[in-house]
């Protein structure tokens, strides 16, 4: 027994949160990001932390952290020269990709940077068909020779992607080992390994993805494990990856694709901690920062996964949670474009010069100067007056907009949110609405610096009547890594007639991706009594191209697992298309299993119900723009840290905090819950 | 200045205010390209699913585009017409809510060829017509026939209601799938047009409900000013003046290399485009006027201001001149199969005509084609099958950058069906698919490589290809040199093909490359550090390096 540690290591700071297992205590300690080694941060930060507490680094039971170093990487371009081995002829795939052109209409766009230049992809002699039998095999000396090659050239990284390795994996297999004695220094990854599904294309461009990251990742996970060990941590450290579960480090420095959306799936799973908190409600999450914007849509305590998604321009299958992220946030600029219409984006005023308010000579207006107009914001100061602002200057380029569509510029500010709003819904609609699920069954979870500023106008868009809004947004993730079980998911891709099937081959199967996670289990050293397992199977009419995941019942199978598996197939395409092909053959495409391991799971302790009355938080008034009223009108101002448990707080009125603000709208109430939430109804 | 009294805001001006405009823009966009996944995703044939040749958008009442999603230009020629068309042979006397209308002919059904099949239906609010739902899917069949005239091309369908009310007019479907080769497939992807339209048509109402009919329809008309307005400010971007621009075509149907030419007469925010082309001909690359239009109005967006949006608005500022039963504004009975490499070309010569004064803008020639390649052949039961694909290449260097290499350029943007999906569903494997050393036009920037796509047909089967720069060259901008040529080559005992048709049996090969694009200034230019570094990527050959010869090398 001891304390838990959850760590979340964002751009600029870095977020630690301690709970002791035995009291339930939590402690919260936050230090500055070291960018150029995010690990100093991470070691220094937790002994501070335990110091403060006058606990040891040996009292350590459980280390989870959350890392952005494998997507930075990717996005700056600061992964390693990596090479290719494909199946001869196939070597430009990679940059060939799906044929389309980045922008229908923007001939001047261009594709993302390929990742492996061409000199460096080398194409060797062998094939396989789609049944799994070789039409010709490896040449072995050509692929020592592309080895020998690529080692003069100097690669750190070499990926390894042969068509069909996922039904026949021995020439990858083969690859493996002729790389291990000629170029036993480089990082390599074969595709049957870290992608084993069908097209081709996604499949290389996750293993190349995977290649590009691996020394990156291996020597910030290596730097990581040795400042833990010489401070004197002893417990195994774990990372979170892309589906919000996590994994061991040993794993993590082999499949860094894993972990791309490592940063925004914590996001997520710490919402999921929050619905956990808060009684299992559904919820939408609302991560609104500077630049950009994730959502995500929980479900019965879950978020529903993809198996592929394209991060930052690059095709990656792995399972991920189904994070739909815009590049819109406080910081999009705003103009007038040629039409005459109000556009909010894409581009952005980033940290510096910043928004026009900040007075580093910016006169183009943002998000954030129409806030500060309308004194959502403080006019005077943000961050509790570590930094002053100029509302005269978001007023000047304000008007600059204005002007152009004849409008006030209260109006225009106004009008700027609405859009902000609307630019918002479209995003939340792609994972709610165009899934199958209606937001109004939903809460509205709001964290990031700008998310509960907007939160209200969004809701009433989408008609949800409810917002969440946790105590400390960047703390909530690092509470959320102490909630996460380990997992990992394991898949294999064959085709098969659910009509002419025979139960013991789907059982087969199973039972072969049941044998790889009973081996990861052994390596995490997950004892047997809190293995547990979840089989799936992605379904389709044969014929078509999307599958539907559709749940596989546990026990034996037999006929009336197929059965199971038609009737949720069938109640899911209904739901998705409206419609149902009677008679059409079903198709079973890719099995999947899911291997967790439940860990003791930190909880939080309730605290004591107070008064309704809020006015012991209340700090001031000022003037802000109220919706409703079409006018300015005196707003309440409260310290949200002043806030406690049964406090209501009736609208319209702000409730600040050091690093967001809550804006709470006429018709709107809010409640103080028992864990320091923000729950915002209609009254 | 002096201060100006606003007027009060009242609650009809302020239901249409900017603010309201671009968020039912907005709600718009997000309902086509929504309808637009849920085609692809519930969709059957590989066309469709994987190589998304398929288009969905919004309509107002009177049959103007509201929105049309981000897939395929080219598929704008196909809804211009259709809309206008119900309304012309139906009128709205009996237009029922869950009508659906079915179309595809050239002449009487506004489709730009017969295999584009296009669903309509109308978006009823409160009673009363506001919208309509459309979309079109490019159907792999009607292959393997002649093409001298509309007629051999496959079944002509005028706007017919495929639902009355509702209710599947079964009659019609019969008709409709006994004329197709894979009618399997062809039922499939219906039902998923279907499930398209559907959604829009609820996402329509649930739009009307929430911000009144009458409100999205002002809006509707707002956002076509409004890209009107964009229009006429991109092209008040140009000098006034006159440019022309003529080019040469070429095609595998035919010995004779056709002239195309432009004329394009800027004045102020205006613009006129007159296309000269031989008369139409017993070929398939005749182009209807809307194909013409769809095309025009593609390429001039994209060169003038590719960012604004979609609707019937950006047309209104522009004029298409070209004489009836030319190749290029075809009249019935001309054959249209083709018209896609025609209409590729078209784009091109209005690059060349405007290089000039945007030189900055424009980019040299891509490949100026649409290679396309159709497999069919019987299998075991008894039953056909059809594998069309397009194979992108090269496209022309840019004023400040390469071409991009191994794309669909402009009228299309189709994916290509991965090796691991395509073997498994048809009797081909690939051999090879990989960009083509020194196929990008050489210059200061270089053009995009071109595309070699090597098939081996695993069964006898019937076989057609098409293309055109298979005669002539991708031609380059201010001194760069023209991308290469494409071609189609078999292997030996392949019987020769007429007209780009003719049969293969087990075991032959058949190997396409695609066109490069053209390059863009002096290959002298060319800084040479980025020549070694082309060498190295065998972007260019050595033997091809003596164009950057002023510099070392």
């Amino acid at each position: 027994m001891g304390w838990r540690v959850g760590v979340d290591s964002g751009g600029t700071f870095t977020d630690i949160c301690l709970f002791e297992e035995e009291t339930g205590r939590v402690e919260i300690w936050k230090v500055p990001s070291t960018p150029h080694d995010p690990s100093v941060a991470i070691s220094t930060g937790v002994a501070e932390a335990l110091d403060r507490l006058g606990a040891t680094p040996e009292a350590v039971a459980y280390f989870g952290h959350g890392t952005t170093v494998a997507t930075n990487a990717l996005i700056q371009g600061r992964g390693v020269s990596t090479g290719l081995i494909a199946t001869r002829g196939f070597r430009d795939l990679l940059e060939i990709g799906r044929q389309k052109r980045p922008h229908l209409y923007d001939i001047h766009a261009e594709k993302p940077k390929t990742l492996v230049s061409r000199e460096l992809r080398i194409g060797v002699a062998e094939r396989v068909r789609n049944d799994g039998s070789v039409e010709q095999p490896l040449d072995e000396d050509a692929l020592r020779t592309a080895a020998k090659e690529l080692k003069a050239a100097g690669v750190k990284s070499v990926a390894i992607t042969f068509l069909y390795s996922f039904a026949h994996t021995a020439h990858e297999e083969a690859a493996l080992r002729i790389l291990s004695e000629e170029f036993p220094e480089a990082f390599v990854s074969a595709s049957h390994r870290i992608a084993p599904e069908f097209r081709e294309f996604e499949r290389m461009s996750t293993t190349v993805v995977n290649a590009y990251l691996g020394p990156v990742m291996k020597g910030y996970l290596h730097n990581l494990e040795n400042s833990l060990k010489e401070m004197g941590l002893d417990a195994v450290p774990h990372l979170t990856q892309s589906n919000g579960g996590v994994i061991g480090f040993d794993t993590a420095a082999e499949m860094p694709v894993r972990t791309v959306l490592s940063g925004p799936s914590t996001g997520v799973v710490a919402a999921l901690a929050l619905s956990e908190m808060t009684g299992g409600q559904d919820l939408i999450t609302f991560d609104m920062g500077g630049t950009s914007t994730d959502v995500a849509l929980l479900k019965g305590g879950e978020c529903r996964m993809v198996g592929e998604a394209v991060v930052h321009g690059y095709p990656i299958k792995a399972p991920m949670l189904d994070i739909h992220t815009v590049g819109a946030g406080g910081g999009s600029l705003v103009h007038v474009d040629s039409g005459g219409l109000i556009k909010v984006g894409p581009r952005s005023a980033g940290a510096f010069p910043g928004p026009a308010c900040y007075g580093h000579g910016t006169t183009e207006p943002t998000v954030t100067d129409a806030n500060v107009f309308l004194q959502n914001l403080d006019p005077r100061y943000l961050l509790r007056g570590r930094m002053p602002v100029h509302r005269d200057l978001a007023e000047a380029a304000l008007k600059t907009i204005a002007d152009q569509v004849g409008m006030s510029v209260a109006e225009a500010a106004d009008g700027i949110l609405d859009i902000v709003a609307a630019n918002m819904t479209k995003a939340i609609r792609v994972i709610s609405v165009q899934r199958g699920h209606d937001p109004r069954d939903y809460t509205l979870v709001a964290f990031g610096g700008a998310g509960p500023l907007h939160a209200a106008r969004l809701a009433a868009e989408l008609e949800m009547r409810r917002i969440l809004v946790p105590l400390t947004p960047g703390i909530l993730c690092a509470m959320g890594l102490l909630m996460t079980d380990l997992r990992t998911d394991f898949a294999s891709t064959r085709l098969a007639s659910l009509d002419t099937l025979d139960p013991s081959w789907l059982e087969e199967v199973f039972a072969n991706l049941e044998r790889r996670a009973d081996a990861w289990f052994a390596s995490e050293n997950i004892p047997l009594d809190a293995r547990m397992t979840r089989r799936t199977v992605d379904v389709r009419y044969a014929g078509q191209n999307y599958e539907i995941s559709v749940a596989v019942p546990g026990g034996t199978t037999d006929r009336s697992t197929f059965e199971a598996i038609r009737r949720e197939f069938l109640a899911g395409h209904d739901q998705l298309y409206g419609f149902t092909s009677d008679g059409e053959e079903i198709e079973l495409v890719t099995y999947r299993l899911e291997a967790r391991a439940g860990i003791r799971k930190a909880r939080f302790k309730p605290r004591p119900m107070g008064a309704s009355d809020p006015a012991g938080a209340l700090i001031g008034e000022r003037l802000v723009w109220c919706r409703q009223a079409g006018s300015f009108r005196t707003h309440k101002i409260y310290d949200r840290l002043l806030l406690v448990p049964g406090n209501i707080v009736e609208g319209p009125a702000i409730i600040d905090q050091m690093d967001t603000t809550t804006v709470v709208p006429a018709g709107m109430e809010a409640h103080v819950d028992v864990y320091l939430n923000l729950v915002m109804e209609a009254y | 200045m002096a201060q100006v009294k606003q007027n009060p805001v009242t609650a009809e001006s302020r239901s249409l205010n900017p603010i309201t405009i671009e968020v039912i823009g907005s709600a718009f966009a997000s309902i086509v390209e929504e309808m637009g996944e849920t085609l692809v995703r519930s969709s059957y044939s590989t066309n469709i699913k994987e190589r998304r040749d398929c288009s969905t958008a919004l309509f107002d009442a009177s049959g103007h585009t509201l929105c049309q999603a981000e897939h395929v230009p080219m598929h704008l020629g196909s809804f211009i017409g259709f809309v206008p068309l119900i309304l012309k042979k139906h009128g709205l006397v009996g237009l029922r809510p869950g009508d659906v209308f079915i179309g595809n002919d050239a002449y009487e059904g506004g489709g730009t060829h017969l295999p584009d099949i296009v669903l309509a239906e109308p978006i009823f609010h409160g009673g009363r017509l506001t919208a309509w739902a459309i979309n079109t899917a490019h159907h792999s069949d009607f292959v393997d026939r002649g093409h001298a005239h509309i007629y051999q091309e496959g079944l002509r369908m005028p706007p017919v209601r495929l639902y009355r009310a509702g209710d599947l007019q079964e009659d019609i479907q019969d008709l409709f799938l006994l004329n197709c080769q894979v009618p399997r497939e062809r039922l499939s992807d219906l039902r998923a047009q279907m499930a398209a339209n559907r959604l829009g048509v609820r996402r329509m109402i649930d739009l009307c409900d929430k911000y009144g009919a009458d409100t999205v329809e002002a809006a509707g008309q707002e956002l076509q000013d409004y890209a009107e307005r964009r229009m006429r400010a991109g092209i008040r971007t140009i000098p006034d003046g006159i440019y022309t621009f003529s080019d040469r075509f070429d095609c595998e149907v035919f010995e004779a290399l056709w002239d195309f030419s432009v004329r394009i007469i800027v004045r102020g925010d205006e613009m006129e485009l007159r296309f000269d082309s031989p008369p139409q001909s017993r070929s398939p690359m005749n182009v209807v006027r809307t194909a013409l239009l769809a095309t025009v109005y593609y390429a001039v967006k994209s060169i003038v201001d590719p960012s604004m949006p979609p609707n019937a608005g950006l047309a209104r500022p522009i004029t298409v001149i070209a004489e009836e039963g030319s190749v290029l504004n075809c009249v019935h009975p001309a054959a249209v199969d083709g018209r896609l490499t025609s209409c590729q070309r078209v784009v091109d010569l209005i690059h060349g005509a405007l290089a000039p004064v945007l030189p900055e803008r424009v980019t040299a020639a891509g490949n100026g084609s649409c290679f396309d390649i159709t497999f069919s052949g019987q299998r075991p039961d008894g039953s056909l099958w059809v594998y069309l694909e397009t194979i992108g290449g090269g496209n022309g260097a840019r004023f400040d950058k390469d071409g991009l290499d191994g794309v669909h350029v402009h009228m299309t943007n189709t994916s290509n069906l991965p090796v691991e999906a395509l073997e498994v569903e048809y009797p081909i494997t690939l051999l090879a698919y990989e960009l083509i050393d020194s196929s990008g036009g050489a210059g200061e920037f270089r053009g995009g490589m071109g595309i070699r796509r090597v098939y081996r047909a695993e069964q006898a089967c019937r076989v057609h290809y098409g293309g055109s720069r298979m005669r002539s060259q991708p031609w380059g901008l201010d001194g760069g040199l023209p991308g290469a040529s494409g071609g189609f080559r078999f292997s030996d005992g392949v019987t020769p093909f007429l007209k780009g048709v003719g049969t293969v049996n087990a075991g032959d090969i058949i190997e396409v490359f695609t066109p490069g694009g053209g390059g863009y200034g002096d290959p002298t230019r060319r800084p040479p550090n980025v020549v070694q570094q082309d060498l190295r990527e065998g972007s260019f050959t050595l033997a091809d390096a003596t164009v950057f010869q002023s510099k070392e090398v």
